[in-house]
C-alpha cells in the first residue's frame, strides 16, 4: 500500500519537494518533447492546423486516469490518498471560458509557458510575467470575486457518478471518444495542411487498440463497476420494504433530533418511548430522565410493550448500535423506531449544556429553553456524567472564560485549582473558598537589563508549584481587572498549561451574584510542575518588532492609552511609538459594571478587532509598557478570537524607549 | 551544435504517455497531480510581499499563505518544470531566443496579446483554482465533474475567441 505525501499531511516536507521537483522536470520534459515549447502550435489546436495539444493532452489523461485506477482497484493506492479538487460550477464554467480566451491570446498555457521560457521564447516570459499579473489582480479583487469563486459549489464530484454509470463504463466510453478524436485530429490535420502523419498508420491502430484493451480491463474489478446508484441497493434488489427502509434512512426519518425529543418527552411523556440501549451500568451512570434501559436481545419485547401510539426513541453513546438496532426493528415489522441523533453526548451538548458555555452565540429564545431542559433533565439522580473540574471546562476551553455560576458548580471538585490575583487585604478579608492568592507581580522581574518582563519558565514552574498547581489542573484565574487574570494566563501559556480559563468579571460579580466566600486560607500540597525546553513561540524580541516593524509584516497593536501612542506622555526614556503601530487601547475592550469590570462580549470584540486586522491569519505583535496591559489584548485576540499568529512583545514600550538606536514614531 | 537543425518533435502519443506517467507518479507518490499556475500565483504574492509585505499579508488570498509563500510544493515543481524543458530543449537543438507569431502580426502586438493573455490566463486560473495542468488534466485523469467541466468550456472559449485574434497567428 502506498502512503502519499498527501495522505502523510507531508507535503511541505523535504522529500516532498525533492519528489516534486523531480516530477517537474519529468512533466517539463514531457510538454517539451511534445513540442509544447511553441506557442504557435499550442494556437494550432484552435485553428484546425495543429492538432497536438489535444493528442498529448487526452493521452496524457488516459494514461493517468487507467493507470490511477488500476492502482486503486488493486488496493495498491487508497482511494482517499490522492487529493480531489472540489467542483464549483461557476467558477469553473466562468474559469474555463476567459481561460479559454487567454490561451488563444497569449498562445500559453503557464505550464507551457515555463517550457517555453526554458527554450528561449520572448512572448512565453511576457505571458508568464501577465499570468503573474493576473494571479496578483486576483487576489487584489478577491473581495469581489469571492461570491463567484464559490458559485455552485458541490464538493467532490465524480462525473460518472453524475450520469449515473459506473467509473469502468465512464472510462471506457471516455477512452472511445479520445481515440475518435484522435482519428478526427489526424484527419483534420491531412486535410487542412496536408500532415496528419498518423493518419491510418499501424502505429495508431496498435495504440487505440492498446488503449481500449488497458481501459476494458477495469470491467474485472467489480467496484469499478457498480454505479453509485447501485452500490446502495445491491443487497436490496429483491426486497422492496429494504428499499423503503434506505429511503427512510436517505430522508433522515430514521432520526430524531435532540431538541425535538427533549421537548416532546416535556409536554408529551406518554407519546414517547425513549430506550437507552447502553449497558445497566452506564445506565446507572447517567441517563437521560424519562429512559427505559434494554440490553440489544430484549428490544423486540420492551418495544412491543410500548403504550398504544407511541413512538420508540433509541439512544446511547453513539449513532452505529441504535441505528443497527432500529435497521433490526423495522426488518421485524417495527415502525415508528427513531433514533436519537448524536446520541446521548449529542443530547447533552445541544440541550443541556448552559448557554454560557457554548462557543457559539446563543440567541435569547434559546437560552430560555436551555434552561427549561436544564431544570427538567438535570433534577436529582439525572446529573450528566460527574465531571472532573478539568473535563467539565475542558469544554469551556474554548472560550476561556467562565461564568461565576460554572465556577460554582466546579468548587470543590478535585483538580480545580482557584488563583486570586487581587491585592492582598482584598483576598485575606474575603474569597471564593479554596482560592489560593497570588500577586501577579510575583511572576515579573529584571531579565536582561529590562524590568517587568515575564520570568522564565523553570522560575515560573517553581511558583506554581508551590502554589499546588499541577499540570493536569483545571486553574481559573480570578483578577480585581480582566488585565491582571491575563497576566497570570501568559505565565500559564509559557509553561504550556492547557486547562485553564479566566472568572468572567472577577471576584467583584462573583460576590454581587451572591456566592459563597471564605476567609480561610487554603491547604496546599506543594506540587513539582515539570517544564519542557525551547522558548514559548509567543514572546518576540525587539529585533523581532524591529524586523515586523520595517517589513510591515504585522499588524503592531499599541494598546497603550492614546494620549501615550500619540506621544504626549511618557513614563519611559522618549515618548512616542513604534513605527507603522496601531493604537487599539486595552481599555476599550473591558465593560465596567457596578462593583466590577468583565471584557466585553465575544461579538462586540469580533467586530472592533475585524476592523483594525484584516484576517484571522495576519500576523499580530501586541505591546504596551510593561506587557501587563498587552496580556490582555493577547487573550482576547488568541483565546477569545481566535486569531492564529498572536505574538507578545512583553519588553514593550520600557525597552523601546530606552534603546536609543531605535526608531520611534510620533 | 547550432550548424545542426532542431530535431523533430516526438511522436504525441508517446509523449502523451510519458506525460501521462509522470501524472501518475505524481498521484502515487505526492498524492496530488501536476501544476503550475499555483507555482506562478506565489512567486507573484511574493513579489508582491516585497514591494508593500504589510499589504500582502494583510490580503485574504495572497495573505492566507503566510510570509513565505515559495515553500510549496508547486513552486518547486515549477522549477523542475522549467530545468526538465530547459533539458529536453538543449538535447533536441530547441533552444532559440525567439517570438513566435503569424508574418502578418507585429512584435509589438504579439507581445501585447501575450501580455494580456496572461493576465486573463492568471486570473482565470485563481479562479477555476487550476489551470490546463492542475485542473484540466489532473482533475481531467481523475475524472471530477468540475475538471471536466472547465476543460470543456475551456475549449469552448478558446475556438470563441479564435477568429478574432486569427492574424495574430496566420502566416
Amino acid at each position: 500500500m502506498i502512503e502519499t505525501f498527501y495522505a502523510r499531511e507531508a507535503l511541505q516536507s523535504p522529500a516532498a519537494f525533492l519528489t516534486a521537483f523531480t516530477i517537474g522536470i519529468f512533466f517539463g520534459l514531457s510538454l517539451e518533447r511534445a513540442g509544447f515549447g511553441s506557442s504557435k502550435r499550442l494556437a494550432g489546436i484552435f485553428y484546425f492546423r495543429d492538432m497536438t495539444v489535444l493528442k498529448v493532452m487526452f493521452t496524457g489523461l488516459l494514461t493517468a486516469m487507467i493507470g490511477l485506477s488500476y492502482f486503486i482497484a488493486l488496493g495498491l493506492v487508497p482511494p482517499d490518498g490522492v487529493y480531489m479538487m472540489p467542483t464549483i460550477y461557476g467558477a469553473q464554467i466562468v474559469g474555463g471560458l476567459i481561460f479559454g480566451v487567454g490561451f488563444v491570446m497569449g498562445g500559453w498555457c503557464p505550464g507551457t509557458a515555463v517550457v517555453g521560457l526554458a527554450s528561449g521564447s520572448m512572448d512565453a516570459f511576457v505571458f508568464l510575467g501577465g499570468a503573474a499579473a493576473g494571479s496578483a489582480l486576483f487576489s487584489e479583487t478577491y473581495g469581489w470575486m469571492k461570491p463567484l469563486a464559490s458559485a455552485g459549489e458541490a464538493g467532490v464530484k465524480m462525473a460518472y457518478d453524475g450520469i449515473g454509470t459506473s467509473k469502468a463504463g465512464f472510462a471506457f466510453a471516455f477512452t472511445l471518444c479520445a481515440i475518435a478524436c484522435f482519428w478526427g485530429s489526424e484527419y483534420i490535420e491531412k486535410v487542412r495542411s496536408g500532415k496528419g502523419e498518423y493518419f491510418n498508420t499501424p502505429f495508431l491502430r496498435a495504440f487505440c487498440v492498446a488503449m481500449v484493451v488497458a481501459a476494458g480491463g477495469l470491467f474485472l474489478f467489480p467496484e469499478a463497476t457498480t454505479s453509485a446508484g447501485a452500490r446502495q441497493t445491491a443487497t436490496a434488489i429483491d426486497s422492496p420494504s429494504e428499499i423503503a427502509l434506505l429511503q427512510e434512512i436517505a430522508d433522515g426519518k430514521d432520526h430524531i433530533s435532540p431538541v425535538e425529543l427533549a421537548d416532546r418527552l416535556i409536554s408529551n411523556p406518554s407519546s414517547v418511548m425513549l430506550v437507552d440501549v447502553r449497558s445497566a451500568e452506564e445506565f446507572a451512570a447517567f441517563h437521560i430522565k424519562g429512559a427505559v434501559n434494554a440490553p440489544l436481545p430484549d428490544l423486540p419485547a420492551v418495544v412491543s410493550a410500548r403504550p398504544a401510539g407511541a413512538i420508540v426513541v433509541l439512544c446511547s453513546n453513539g449513532m452505529v448500535h441504535p441505528a443497527q438496532a432500529r435497521d433490526a426493528l423495522d426488518r421485524l415489522g417495527y415502525r415508528d423506531v427513531y433514533i436519537l441523533t448524536d446520541g446521548i453526548d449529542g443530547f447533552i451538548r445541544t440541550c443541556l449544556k448552559p448557554a454560557s458555555l457554548r462557543p457559539e452565540p446563543v440567541s435569547v429564545e434559546m437560552a430560555g429553553r436551555i434552561r427549561a431542559w436544564r431544570a427538567w433533565y438535570l433534577d436529582e439522580g439525572h446529573a450528566p456524567p460527574a465531571p472532573s473540574a478539568a473535563s467539565a471546562v475542558s469544554q469551556a476551553r474554548q472560550t476561556r472564560v467562565i461564568s461565576a455560576e460554572e465556577l460554582a458548580g466546579m468548587v470543590g471538585k478535585p483538580g480545580l485549582k482557584v488563583v486570586d490575583c487581587r491585592e492582598q487585604p482584598a483576598y485575606n478579608t474575603s474569597h471564593v473558598p479554596g482560592s489560593i492568592r497570588l500577586s501577579i507581580e510575583s511572576l515579573r522581574g529584571t531579565i536582561g537589563g529590562v524590568p517587568s518582563m515575564l520570568l522564565p519558565k523553570e522560575l515560573l514552574a517553581a511558583h506554581i508549584s508551590a502554589l499546588g498547581i499541577e499540570k493536569s489542573d483545571m486553574v481559573v484565574v480570578i483578577g480585581e481587572q480582566p488585565r491582571d487574570a491575563t497576566f497570570f494566563c501568559m505565565a500559564l501559556d509559557r509553561l504550556a498549561h492547557e486547562n485553564y480559563a479566566i472568572l468572567d468579571g472577577g471576584f467583584g460579580r462573583w460576590k454581587a451574584e451572591g456566592r459563597p466566600t471564605d476567609s480561610r486560607l487554603p491547604e496546599i500540597n506543594a506540587a513539582s510542575y515539570g517544564v519542557s525546553d525551547g522558548a514559548d513561540g509567543f514572546t518576540v524580541s525587539f529585533s523581532d518588532v524591529l524586523n515586523s516593524s520595517k517589513g510591515n509584516s504585522a499588524v503592531i497593536l499599541d494598546v497603550r492609552p492614546a494620549e501615550n501612542y500619540r506621544g504626549e506622555k511618557t513614563d519611559e526614556a522618549r515618548a512616542g511609538r513604534i513605527p507603522g503601530a496601531v493604537n487599539r487601547p486595552y481599555t476599550e475592550d473591558v465593560a465596567a459594571s457596578e462593583g466590577y469590570s468583565s471584557l466585553k462580549s465575544a461579538d462586540d470584540l469580533a467586530k472592533a478587532y475585524a476592523a483594525v486586522i484584516p484576517s484571522k491569519n495576519t500576523p499580530v505583535i501586541v505591546y504596551c509598557r510593561t506587557g501587563h496591559q498587552a496580556s490582555q489584548t493577547f487573550f482576547v485576540l488568541k483565546h477569545i478570537l481566535g486569531y492564529s499568529d498572536v505574538r507578545w512583545y512583553d519588553g514593550g514600550w520600557t525597552e523601546w524607549a530606552a534603546r536609543q538606536e531605535l526608531p520611534v514614531e510620533k | 551544435m547550432d550548424s545542426e537543425k532542431p530535431h523533430p518533435v516526438s511522436n504525441p502519443y508517446l509523449a502523451g504517455v510519458m506525460l501521462g506517467l509522470t501524472l501518475l507518479a505524481s498521484f502515487l507518490f505526492l498524492g496530488v497531480g501536476l501544476g503550475a499556475s499555483a507555482g506562478i500565483a506565489r512567486f507573484a504574492a511574493f513579489a508582491e510581499g516585497c514591494v508593500a509585505p504589510r499589504h500582502v499579508a494583510s490580503s485574504e488570498y495572497f495573505g492566507a499563505w503566510g510570509s513565505n509563500p515559495l515553500s510549496y510544493y508547486l513552486v518547486v515543481m515549477m522549477a523542475g518544470t522549467f530545468f526538465g524543458g530547459l533539458f529536453s530543449a538543449l538535447l533536441a537543438n530547441r533552444m532559440k531566443m525567439r517570438v513566435e507569431k503569424g508574418v502578418s502580426c507585429s512584435r509589438g502586438r504579439r507581445m501585447s496579446l501575450a501580455l494580456v493573455g496572461g493576465i486573463i490566463v492568471g486570473f482565470a486560473s485563481r479562479l477555476a483554482g487550476g489551470c490546463t495542468s492542475g485542473q484540466a488534466l489532473t482533475g481531467g485523469a481523475l475524472l471530477l465533474t468540475g475538471s471536466l467541466i472547465f476543460l470543456i468550456c475551456l475549449f469552448a472559449g478558446g475556438y470563441a475567441a479564435a477568429y478574432p485574434l486569427r492574424r495574430q497567428w496566420h502566416d
